[in-house]
């Protein structure tokens, strides 16, 4: 008890910082709060995010279907889960509501680049969740991950947002 | 052990502070022996007469011999070994290899009685902060003293107008004023009484070298991190690493390692190169070793040459 009172004592004295392998929670944790503590002072349009509970690491948000889109009026809840080594490793963000769109798929994983390959750590879940709003108005039809829906949105597009304006106020209101 | 003693108040304290007097007493004492020395060695080169001793310093006492210096650098060696003995790991990033080898008078305060060192370090830190930070300064500053007083002998009556100058230790002239002044005097050592810019070109090239102490991360951080310390070339700088959020160090501040102009802490930059080694700023791969020696400031423009040099000597080995 001693020596490891003394070895704390004696790192809080030279101030030295914690190696980020031993400590990675704590590691990703200050940097959740501090995002969270930005987003609070800083929210996007028309989202919300916060800890579900009091854990840290799993998020919910809400997001509102922009003007101008079928997803109007929309309320659109999401998931949000923080792996142990973030900002290295992007989060997992889950819809929770259904959506009629070609780049979410039935279990409401989003198909977004950042979200995998394209993440970067200087990325915010702010940052995250306007990627996803400029998703509702421009879906990217040419990757999709349910085909039909895109194969709709390319020949019939008004027959493609009836669809997704009547999935809207189903499941999103 | 060590939360004993701390509880033990009033006996272990006084000893601790006897230990700590002593020490800053020895360290003090050791500086003088060494400025002094320092000093009949220039005043043998300079003058070439017998010196008389300026009252700053005390004759040398027979506990502490005074140490030969070789070089003016010599000074720097003595602040450097001073956070060697205290700094707990040595695999500091970037530390100059050359901080662990020097030998003499080192600090005893070993790892038996760290609560203690760690105690008496507190007043020689400040001490050796105030070392740190007129390192350089103090013996320029002697040597100006020196000339100065060289000038007040009145054997050199030709630098007289500049004396006052440097006894009332106004900071130095600009440098392009000093430029001129030099091209204008052939022996600038010796007619201008006045401590050396750090970029001032016409800075002889065997002068301790300020970069060397810029280029010691982890160990001012330890010092100094938490006290306040900072760069005057990083006040443009982001206070913290958007990754992490951790406060940047001068080191960190410093440290720019992509050419997209996006910092981060050193720790962070480590990991993302043990992953995909993209920078977070633009996503281009990071360039291993140009970058890194690009985004030093004031590293010499030899030193990428001397680092892929010992790069493929430890891959060899």
């Amino acid at each position: 008890m001693s020596s490891s009172s003394s070895s704390t004592s004696f790192a809080g004295g030279g101030g030295v910082r914690p190696w980020p392998s031993a400590t990675s929670v704590s590691y990703s944790g200050k940097r959740i709060q501090k995002e969270m503590m930005e987003f609070n002072a800083n929210p996007p349009t028309d989202c919300s995010a916060g800890p579900k509970g009091d854990n840290l690491y799993h998020w919910v948000s809400t997001i509102l279907g922009p003007s101008g889109s079928p997803y109007e009026d929309g309320v659109f809840f999401l998931d949000i889960t923080f792996p142990a080594d973030y900002p290295f490793k992007p989060p997992k963000v889950v819809f929770m509501t259904r959506i009629y769109h070609c780049n979410i798929d039935a279990a409401g994983n989003v198909s977004l680049d950042i979200l995998k390959d394209g993440w970067s750590p200087a990325l915010t879940i702010s940052k995250v969740l306007l990627a996803i709003r400029s998703v509702f108005t421009n879906p990217d039809p040419y990757k999709p991950v349910m085909p039909n829906i895109a194969r709709l949105y390319l020949t019939d597009r008004t027959k493609h947002d009836e669809i997704a304006a009547e999935w809207t106020m189903r499941f999103a209101r | 052990m060590h939360d004993a003693m701390a509880n033990d108040s009033s006996v272990s304290a006084s000893a601790r502070d006897f230990a700590k007097k002593r020490r800053v007493n020895r360290s003090a004492k050791l500086k003088q022996c060494k400025l002094d020395a320092r000093r009949e060695q220039w005043l043998s080169q300079v003058k070439g007469k017998s010196c008389k001793v300026t009252p700053m310093a005390s004759p040398p006492t027979s506990s502490s011999p005074p140490v030969p210096m070789p070089r003016p650098q010599s000074c720097l060696h003595d602040s450097d070994m001073v956070f060697a003995s205290h700094s707990p790991t040595s695999n500091s990033p970037g530390k100059p290899p050359k901080v662990g080898c020097c030998p003499n008078n080192s600090v005893s305060s070993g790892g038996s009685t760290r609560s203690c060192s760690l105690s008496a370090s507190d007043g020689e830190e400040e001490g050796a902060r105030g070392e740190e930070n007129s390192a350089i300064d103090d013996w320029e500053t002697i040597a100006d003293a020196l000339s100065a007083y060289k000038v007040n002998d009145g054997c050199h009556p030709s630098c007289d107008t500049r004396g006052p100058f440097v006894e009332s230790r106004v900071p130095p002239a600009p440098v392009n004023d000093s430029g001129t002044r030099s091209t204008m005097n052939p022996e600038p050592t010796r007619t201008i009484p006045r401590a050396w810019r750090p970029d001032d070109e016409f800075r002889p090239q065997s002068l301790p070298n300020l970069y060397k102490q810029q280029s010691f991360p982890a160990n001012m951080e330890r010092h100094f991190g938490a006290k306040g310390w900072s760069h005057p070339a990083i006040l443009s700088a982001p206070s913290s690493c958007p990754i992490c959020y951790e406060d940047l160090d001068p080191t960190d501040s410093s440290f720019l390692p992509c050419s997209c102009g996006f910092r981060l802490c050193l720790f962070c930059h480590k990991r993302i190169l043990e992953a995909d080694g993209r920078c977070p700023g633009c996503r281009k791969q990071y360039s291993p070793v140009e970058g890194e020696m690009l985004g030093m400031s004031g590293v010499k423009p030899l030193l990428p040459f001397q680092l892929s040099r010992s790069y493929s000597m430890g891959s060899r080995s």
